[in-house]
């Protein structure tokens, strides 16, 4: 199944994936009328500082763009009482109309990448994006400039990360 | 010849064994029995109670899933068990020979022995029918009281107010939630209570249920006597080992199993609330009656029956809860004060606190330098980190400082787990060390 990496060599921590998310996820997906509409709500994808000193340094990144990670099994959706996070096709999905708030999934993530804000809000792959016309089918993928998210398995992100990193000039013809 | 596997319940350790044994197992024969006639969410039933939600919204798979997955149910009571004979008596006359056997009846009410409990008008909330049953009487209820400042209680009185009762909790503990909640958290919870309008009396020791035709009151030892017409109990729950009766299977408070879930009879195994299962904190077998362990419990039950050696890793105590808006999830021993149910003396050497903005509290309880059991009220988001730290042991020195702003930061700590790699097996948590290891 295809999911979603980051590479932390090539994220520079510009939360671009942030408010691409955010966006994609209110009902014009437009970001000017989100941001002056009110219609703008938490991303589901998170930019976060790998490690603290002394760590920073060993690690080699500065920031990593994590999102659910789509477990299978996945501990949020054993956690469910109501069934409104469930697994479809190997993704990891909630129903909101179901979730009631409980926010046992959010006790039961290990990923932190769950956000109680009425209903539980995660990474749901960009379900109504498909057929729409860009570089990736993926809002955040699609938003990076330093390409460091990256979809696919992860097989073939190993491969990615196996490749010496060069600039995205570098690889423009 | 077909495999013939039997459960003993519906409910999320029941269903769960039942889907995984259907998922991987197409061609064998699953009977679920069941003595409800429906299978619903019981953790659902105080939203029911309130009014947030109808009885269709109740499912927690949908109401074809039996029909879909090809499971038998049977709507009976499982009355004998012979494991000399592999089989199971049920209620109808019905006898079920079984090749593997699931244990998942789950736990009862516990009700205080005092006098006039049995009285028409008291409810424990644990059943469908126990809602219904309070639900039926609103029309002629002007007030509550509900025995028990644990969760089950809570949130029954949080859904009698809003259904505009005047509600009365009567706790016998110095503090409401001391299964879940040290004092200072728990007077955070008692205060939003009152501002609510719930009145809430700790350290109220009740004697009797008062009343002839219809529940009059409920009298304290003290002889002050609290008007109600209707009450409900929310004491804790007591495993269901009435079918153990008879047999040699091994129990102690519940039903004890070994890290496979297994029973110590042959073919007979047990997962969710009637489970005494491992318990990674305490370092002893223990039942955490909570709904995510009794899921895991059935599927990793389901695996085993099914012959594939699955090891269980073990539950924790932990909770998570929303009272009038406001979110609590906590998770540990330490976190409770010491007594036979609670935590153990000595159980944390360190506690960070913080009250970061209005509304927002923080706790975690330290031990060597490893979180044993924190708090957080009103955000919530950390909590999934901070429980997989605790839950790995692993020693947060390097970032003790930034413990209480960690927000829900899985970067902070990925040094750490990068450091543990080892105790962080599942597939997710490797491609992440491998991708920041690069």
């Amino acid at each position: 199944m295809e999911r979603l990496f980051c590479d932390p060599r090539r994220c520079v921590g510009c939360r671009a994936c942030e408010i691409a998310c955010a966006v994609e996820h209110t009902p014009s997906k437009d970001l000017f009328r989100s941001v002056l509409g009110g219609e703008l709500g938490p991303p589901r994808r998170r930019v976060q500082t790998v490690g603290a000193e002394p760590y920073r340094v060993a690690i080699g990144g500065v920031a990593l763009s994590l999102s659910c990670h789509h477990c299978d099994p996945a501990p949020c959706v054993d956690a469910c009482i109501t069934g409104a996070m469930h697994k479809e096709n190997g993704q990891t999905l909630c129903d909101t109309e179901k979730c009631v708030g409980c926010w046992m999934c959010v006790m039961s993530c290990p990923y932190g990448a769950i956000t109680p804000r009425v209903k539980a809000l995660k990474c749901d792959l960009c379900p109504d994006r498909r057929g729409r016309t860009g570089r990736s089918r993926y809002a955040c993928v699609e938003a990076c400039p330093t390409e460091a998210l990256f979809a696919g398995t992860f097989e073939e992100f190993q491969r990615v990360l196996a490749e010496p990193i060069k600039a995205v000039w570098e690889g423009a013809q | 010849m077909t495999e013939r596997y039997v459960i003993i319940g519906a409910s999320a350790a029941g269903s769960s064994a039942a889907e995984t044994l259907r998922r991987h197992a197409p061609k064998a024969q699953v009977t679920v029995v069941s003595d409800e006639k429906i299978t619903y969410s019981k953790p659902l039933l105080s939203y029911y109670l309130a009014g947030h939600l109808g009885e269709e919204q109740l499912f927690f798979r949908a109401p074809d899933f039996y029909e879909r997955y090809g499971i038998q149910r049977i709507h009976a009571r499982a009355v004998g068990l012979r494991p000399e004979k592999s089989t199971v008596e049920l209620s109808d006359g019905q006898k079920l020979q079984y090749d593997k056997l699931l244990l998942a009846t789950g736990a009862a009410p516990r009700f205080p022995k005092i006098e006039g409990i049995r009285r028409e008008g008291v409810f424990g909330l644990r059943k469908l029918e126990d809602a219904q049953g309070i639900l039926a009487r609103l029309p002629s209820t002007k007030r509550a009281v509900v025995l028990g400042g644990g969760l089950v209680g809570l949130k029954a009185a949080a859904a009698l107010k809003e259904r505009g009762l005047s509600v009365t909790v009567l706790v016998d503990s110095p503090h409401v939630l001391s299964q879940m909640l040290d004092e200072s958290s728990a007077r955070i919870f008692e205060k939003i209570f009152e501002q609510n309008g719930v009145t809430i009396y700790t350290k109220a020791k009740p004697v009797a249920v008062l009343g002839t035709q219809h529940i009059e009151g409920v009298q304290l030892a003290s002889g002050e006597v609290f008007e109600c017409d209707v009450v409900v109990v929310g004491k804790g729950v007591d495993p269901r080992l009435e079918l153990l009766e008879g047999t040699p299977i091994r129990k102690d408070y519940g039903v004890l199993v070994d890290d496979y879930l297994r029973t110590s009879v042959e073919n007979i195994y047990a997962a969710g609330d009637v489970a005494q299962a491992r318990d990674v904190l305490r370092g002893e077998p223990w039942i955490n009656a909570l709904w995510p362990c009794a899921v895991e419990q059935g599927r990793v039950a389901a695996l085993n029956m099914l012959g594939r050696a699955m090891s269980y890793r073990g539950s924790m105590r932990m909770n998570s809860v929303q009272f009038f808006g406001v979110p609590v999830i906590s998770a540990g021993l330490a976190v409770l004060t010491p007594g036979p149910l609670g935590g153990r003396p000595g159980e944390h050497d360190e506690t960070l606190e913080s009250r970061p903005a209005p509304g927002i509290y923080r706790k975690i309880f330290l031990k060597d330098e490893t979180i044993v059991g924190f708090v957080l009220v009103g955000d919530v988001q950390a909590a999934g980190v901070l429980r997989i730290l605790m839950e790995r042991r692993v020693n947060v020195a390097p970032i003790k400082e930034e413990l209480l702003e960690l927000g829900p930061d899985l970067g902070r700590v990925l040094p750490l787990i990068v450091e543990h790699k080892e105790r962080f097996v599942e597939r997710e948590f490797q491609e992440l060390v491998q991708t920041v290891g690069v």
